[in-house]
């Protein structure tokens, strides 16, 4: 029973480290806080539901049109948007992007109307036990799995290529980068477009697992930041560990305290860790 | 100078003289409109003592909102008190609650602090939503004000209008004594202000229970005129948003400027959602973000430097993006 929980809480947690890795790596990098970050999970979801109702196009499939499509929408915001204001006080572009956030979640509730919907696909509810006690849905096990391999196509982009390079070197020190020829407001727009790719990627995944309606955004937002600031910045790792502690934390608190008590465990942890270790888990001391 | 000092204090009591007469005027949908609009004056004036003076950008504003709200409503309607004891109470509430959440909250800064405060109103949200004496997600009714409709409408205008005064004036004071250089100073540099001798704990915690304080007292009222709560209602991110795009649209760090910001705001919005029904938000979430692009320092900004339109606009874009 126990192990079924905690099985259940990890691989809902590899969904929240995907989640958290776009937000983790805008934050770290620009230190933009993005609101609209589970807008733009939001979109992942309905571009793989579209492509799935309209076209047939598998889930799993429309993963990389959705990643590409999200990619490349958030390059245009950050190009023609964000990067305007980037030198004014963060929090201001705290509050654009709550704007981005209101706009983004409007315009599709106008699009496509408050239904929620589902994405079902024919083999969704397959699954496999181990021993007598433990079952685990297919579909959540890939998603898993899918999370992994996209964590680490990510950890190679920024540690092995030219591109990880300059983005590492903006993060670190704006001025300098662009004494050495890296085109800083170029690097901004990709790494938000990476950020938002990824947080397509949470919104496909989260489509094949879960209902979707244009206002689940916000509370996905919020569970990123929990899972940002349990895992702490600056490091991929991070958003993996906090992902996975928020889904354990999750699913055996529920189970404890009843459904209606998940949002309070995962703002409770956020609050308490941000008053006793502010840098995260994994960070350094403060 | 005493000369403009008196012409100021003359414009503000013309100003207000009108206001007071206003519910006269009007009919109870635009005397609605305008307890809204003092309303949000309120909660904007009050995020501008933490946020705009004292530079802790709080993103959790509301859950004064809504303790204030929650406190008026169990208070009446378990208790059996009447309004002026729950609405002083409300405030209270609030103000100790913001002291006890500042203590450790204050300590952390930037963006932690932001995501912290919003933490802490998620958090408050769902604890109500699961607590007994709250009655949960179900909403809690209060007891109705006895009085005709017309006369109801104007009692809540008046008690919005006379918290909205207590907040000016008293903000006004305070900024204008020690306590107010204290929080500017914290602004600028706090280390600096700690090193001359500014108990800077002490000030940021006062400046965050005022804040506390007055959006409590808006909240009370809230619910009273409501007459129903529940907490999706009074513990929405939306409306910490709204509060800080009206301080950040009138003028951050500036009296009257959450005050320019909320009428501006709140008139805006009233047009919109007359012409759009559906898509009211949308255009919200538009109007947020030219703001800010093109007035991340507002309308007041805008005045003192004399510069109007397109100048202004590409002079703020040039300032700020890279």
């Amino acid at each position: 029973m126990i192990l079924q929980i905690v099985i259940n809480g990890l691989l809902k947690g590899g969904l929240y480290a995907l989640m958290a890795m776009g937000m983790s790596l805008i934050w770290g990098v620009m230190d933009i806080i993005n609101i609209a970050h589970g807008s733009f999970i939001m979109l992942g979801a309905f571009t793989t539901y579209w492509l799935f109702t309209l076209l047939g196009i598998d889930p799993f499939l429309s993963l990389i049109a959705s990643i590409g499509f999200l990619f490349v929408f958030g390059y245009i915001v950050q190009k023609y948007l964000i990067n305007l204001i980037i030198r004014a006080s963060a929090f201001i572009t705290l509050v654009l992007t709550f704007g981005i956030e209101i706009f983004i979640n409007n315009l599709a509730q106008v699009l496509w109307s408050a239904d929620v919907r589902m994405v079902q696909i024919p083999y969704g509810a397959a699954n496999f036990s181990i021993g007598s006690s433990v079952t685990i849905p297919i579909m959540r096990l890939i998603a898993f799995l899918l999370v992994i391999v996209i964590s680490i196509i990510l950890f190679f982009i920024l540690n092995r290529t030219n591109l990880g390079r300059s983005i590492r070197a903006t993060s670190q020190d704006l001025d300098a980068a662009r004494l050495v020829g890296v085109d800083v407001a170029k690097t901004y727009s990709v790494t938000f477009g990476l950020g938002v790719g990824a947080a397509g990627a949470a919104g496909t995944l989260w489509s094949i697992l879960f209902p979707i309606t244009p206002m689940m955004g916000g509370i996905l937002t919020l569970k990123s930041f929990v899972v940002v600031i349990i895992g702490g910045l600056g490091s991929m790792l991070g958003p993996l560990i906090g992902g996975l502690i928020l889904g354990v934390t999750e699913s055996l608190g529920t189970n404890w305290l009843g459904a209606t008590y998940e949002n309070l465990i995962g703002f409770t942890i956020l609050v308490l860790v941000l008053i006793m270790r502010p840098k995260g888990i994994m960070g350094g001391a403060d | 100078m005493g000369n403009k000092r008196l012409r100021n204090y003359l414009i503000c009591g013309l100003i207000l003289l009108g206001v007071a007469v206003f519910p006269l005027l009007f009919n109870n949908f635009v005397i609605r409109f305008g307890t809204d609009i003092l309303m949000f004056a309120i909660m904007a004036s009050a995020w501008n003592i933490i946020g705009g003076y004292t530079g802790y950008a709080s993103f959790g504003n509301v859950v004064f909102f809504g303790i204030g709200a929650y406190t008026t409503a169990v208070l009446m309607e378990k208790a059996g008190l009447n309004f002026a004891f729950a609405f002083i109470a409300a405030g209270m509430g609030s103000a100790l609650f913001a002291i006890i959440i500042g203590l450790p909250v204050l300590r952390l800064h930037g963006h932690y602090f932001a995501i912290a405060t919003l933490g802490v109103a998620e958090a408050m949200k769902a604890l109500v939503q699961n607590l007994e004496i709250t009655e949960g997600n179900s909403g809690i009714y209060l007891p109705m004000l006895d009085l005709s409709v017309k006369a109801q409408y104007c009692f809540f205008f008046y008690v919005m209008l006379g918290t909205l005064i207590v907040t000016l004036v008293a903000t006004y004071f305070l900024l204008n004594a020690k306590f107010g250089y204290s929080l500017i100073a914290i602004r600028e540099d706090e280390d600096s202000a700690n090193s001359i001798g500014i108990n800077t704990t002490a000030a940021k915690t006062i400046a965050f229970a005022l804040s506390g304080l007055f959006t409590g007292l808006a909240g009370s009222v809230y619910a009273y005129q409501q007459a129903f709560i529940k907490p999706g209602s009074v513990f929405t991110v939306e409306s910490t948003l709204k509060m800080i795009v009206m301080a950040i649209f009138g003028g951050i760090g500036r009296l009257f400027g959450p005050l320019l910001g909320a009428v501006s705001i709140e008139v805006v919005s009233e047009i919109l959602s007359n012409y759009f029904l559906v898509a009211h938000t949308l255009f919200f979430g538009a109007l947020v973000i030219l703001s800010i692009v093109f007035m991340p320092k507002g309308i007041a900004d805008m005045l003192t430097q004399k510069k109007f339109g397109l100048i202004y606009f590409l002079q703020n874009i040039r300032k700020n993006r890279i």
